[in-house]
């Protein structure tokens, strides 16, 4: 009897559970819709897969952010051919199998005209395939691995984030020309991090230098101190981490620890403002590349946009990842418009070539989606950590390299598009 | 011997040590309340999160003390309306009930502090090594080390020699028999939960001093736990140490030679283990010995 009283009350609190589940989960729904259109028109739709969990969690939602902050934008200025715009928004976890799945969902149950996210290269090769196949747009937002628009690029793939060979060769002067030739690489073991070692040391042979040592970390390492080791036998003069994510915040506490950083010089392609925020102040230092930087003095348009964004976001800055979001939105937003039609042979071919104006750019120089390859040319933001900064000013960014300059030349990447 | 394998194993002793503080709280929980505890992880680094909350203004030591309770006390709430009710079904259930509970955690953290990590500082004078030839000997990794062998040292005598620790072991033995002879086992049971929940705080204030903190940093602290566990056998504490310590020793020397097979060395000794000897190193019929 006792028994039965209990597994009863079991049962009502699971119920009470679930309906307030559900009630939650349509809440958020309800508001997700756009507020302000009658609903007569239909609305442009995008759907945006990043990961919301898992450890690449905070680069995805800065993502999602940004796209959220041009969409809302953009709803409010009069959308997209004088129809709203709504982005649907589903977890990749990282994972390129969920985010397969998600991307699926998104065009058979949400109807989506675009796709565009993922945060990982190996998330990003998958729905760039998937989307391929289903004759779909999709915009990377996040995934730098080369091959996307290199040998394995596709005709409806377009990426707003730099490809690997364009982080490594925004430093790689400066470390090189700085510290010294006998590198040694610790990287990240997926296409991502390999990607990036080939990539510098193809750099580094050119002009004579030599590689120290080199060690694969397995993604989610929690201890790097068997790797110091090594690191610390070979002396290298560029200790060069090519970790992601959390990986790199992990090493970069303990090779603090160790000391290794005062007799090295520590450094590497991609560093985002996600991870100099979750460094404690004497875990801060080394020369990395940025892909975008919210402080430029003297653009007017990068302080209004942080401006705006700082306001909605009550004093949280916008990151490279917001911006990659903000400016894949509206890149679609004029593709569309340019080509007037939602049709995805059309808006391919109005986003070949086009030049991303000043206000969505936010930096200097010419950025547009190169025809040939379908890469977005953005600058490089090289530079180093301040390690006394009090956040926002994390970062000093010693030169804006345009990405035109640095990207390989169209005929190098591996890149054959059937109709180019 | 050469050098970089005297390093490796001197620093894979620290780590294994590392390892068997995490495991602790967890060999603590399944030992004695029977619950394989998923969530072990989450609480770890939510006991980190408030660490971090409380450092500005109680300092590192004032937060390592006082987080690792705050925890203990959600650990009660948490032992008392869910996983009491599970301690006669299959162990199935509770693992499923604590799986459930460390994702909720995860995004609960998520939503209060984000998902973007958050940097939480160590002491000055322990950020430092204490020799230059051993660089990897920190004065924080050699705090670690002292942690986790007292605290294995005080479970230890807790439970063997004191009249609560004698409890804990008899209710576990014969439930009922020893809740005829007029204890309080569910009272016990709590105890012990709450324990191995500070034990986890501690672990994980611990470990976010020398990772980075951010939602999802239980995940990988979980498996290095239950693998320490596994292999120095269920229901020892001194078998928990012990694997703990030689899972750190095998992956610091396979980092040595071949760095991408440093995670998976510690399943295959898992595995072997498994094969070889299932109950473990030093994991026996009766508890603790």
């Amino acid at each position: 009897m006792d028994k039965d009283m209990a597994d009863e009350s079991v049962r009502m609190n699971r119920r009470t559970l679930l309906k307030a589940g559900g009630a939650a989960g349509l809440a958020t729904l309800l508001g997700h819709q756009v507020p302000s259109w009658g609903g007569s028109e239909t609305p442009v739709k995008i759907g945006l897969i990043d990961p919301i969990t898992s450890t690449f969690a905070a680069m995805g939602q800065s993502e999602i952010k940004g796209a959220q902050f041009a969409e809302a934008e953009i709803n409010k200025s009069g959308g997209i051919l004088g129809r709203p715009l709504q982005i649907f928004v589903e977890d990749s976890a990282g994972n390129p199998g969920t985010a397969v799945d998600k991307a699926s969902r998104l065009l058979s149950q949400n109807k989506v005209d675009f796709l565009m996210g993922t945060v990982n290269s190996a998330a990003s090769l998958a729905v760039s395939q998937f989307a391929s196949r289903h004759d779909k747009l999709f915009v990377c937002t996040g995934g730098h691995v080369d091959s996307l628009t290199g040998k394995e690029c596709k005709t409806t793939t377009f990426r707003t984030c730099s490809t690997t060979w364009m982080l490594t060769a925004g430093d790689f002067e400066t470390l090189f020309k700085k510290f010294g030739k006998k590198w040694y690489f610790l990287t990240t073991d997926y296409a991502f991090g390999q990607a990036e070692q080939a990539d510098y040391t193809t750099q580094l042979k050119k002009v004579g230098g030599t590689v120290a040592g080199s060690a694969l970390v397995p993604v989610g390492a929690t201890d790097f101190s068997s790797y110091l080791i090594d690191v610390k036998a070979k002396s290298p003069d560029v200790l060069c981490l090519l970790l992601a994510g959390n990986d790199q915040v992990n090493c970069m506490k303990q090779i603090a620890q160790f000391g290794i950083n005062k007799g090295i010089a520590v450094g590497g392609a991609l560093f985002e403002l996600e991870q100099a925020q979750a460094l404690p102040e004497a875990a801060r230092y080394g020369w990395w590349t940025m892909e975008w930087y919210w402080n430029q003095p003297n653009n007017p348009h990068v302080a209004d946009f942080v401006k705006r964004y700082t306001a909605v976001h009550k004093g949280e800055y916008p990151t490279a990842r917001v911006w990659f979001g903000f400016a894949t939105t509206h890149a679609i937003r004029l593709a569309v418009e340019k080509a007037k039609s939602l049709e995805t042979a059309k808006v391919v071919k109005a986003m070949e070539g086009l030049v991303l104006p000043p206000e969505i750019a936010l930096q200097p120089g010419n950025v547009f989606y190169r025809a040939q390859d379908h890469q977005l040319m953005l600058g490089m933001f090289p530079g180093h950590v301040i390690q006394t900064g009090q956040y926002p000013n994390l970062f000093d960014v010693s030169e804006i390299v345009p990405g035109e300059k640095i990207a390989l030349p169209a005929s190098q990447t591996g890149c054959m598009l059937s109709h180019a | 011997m050469n050098l970089v394998l005297i390093f490796n194993t001197f620093n894979g002793l620290i780590t294994g040590a590392f390892y068997a503080l995490l495991a602790l709280g967890l060999a603590l929980i399944l030992g004695l309340n029977n619950t394989i505890n998923f969530a072990q992880g989450a609480f770890m680094a939510l006991a980190a999160y408030f660490a971090y909350s409380l450092e500005p203004s109680l300092g590192f030591w004032g937060a390592l003390a006082v987080a690792p309770l705050l925890a203990g006390v959600l650990g009660l709430v948490v032992e008392v309306f869910l996983i009491r009710r599970l301690y006669k079904r299959d162990p199935l259930y509770s693992l499923l009930l604590t799986f459930g509970l460390a994702l909720i955690i995860q995004d609960l953290i998520r939503t209060i502090w984000g998902a973007t990590g958050v940097p939480l500082s160590i002491p000055e004078s322990l950020a430092h090594p204490l020799s230059q030839t051993y660089f990897f000997l920190t004065g924080y990794r050699l705090f670690v080390v002292i942690v986790a062998f007292a605290g294995t040292a005080v479970l230890f005598a807790v439970l063997r020699y004191t009249r609560l620790g004698i409890r804990i072991r008899a209710g576990n033995a014969d439930l009922e028999t020893v809740s005829a002879l007029g204890v309080n086992i569910y009272l016990l049971r709590t105890a012990n939960f709450v324990i191995g929940i500070v034990f986890a705080g501690v672990a994980g204030i611990l470990a976010a001093g020398q990772l980075g903190l951010e939602p999802t940093m239980g995940d990988g602290l979980l498996m290095p736990a239950f693998v320490a566990i596994v292999v120095g056998g269920v229901g020892s504490l001194l078998g928990s140490l012990l694997g703990g310590l030689l899972i750190g020793v095998a992956s610091g020397g396979t980092t040595a030679y071949f760095p991408a097979a440093s995670e998976a060395v510690i399943y295959l000794i898992m595995g072997l283990m498994l094969v070889i000897r299932p109950r473990g190193l030093m994991g026996q019929e009766g508890l603790f010995e």
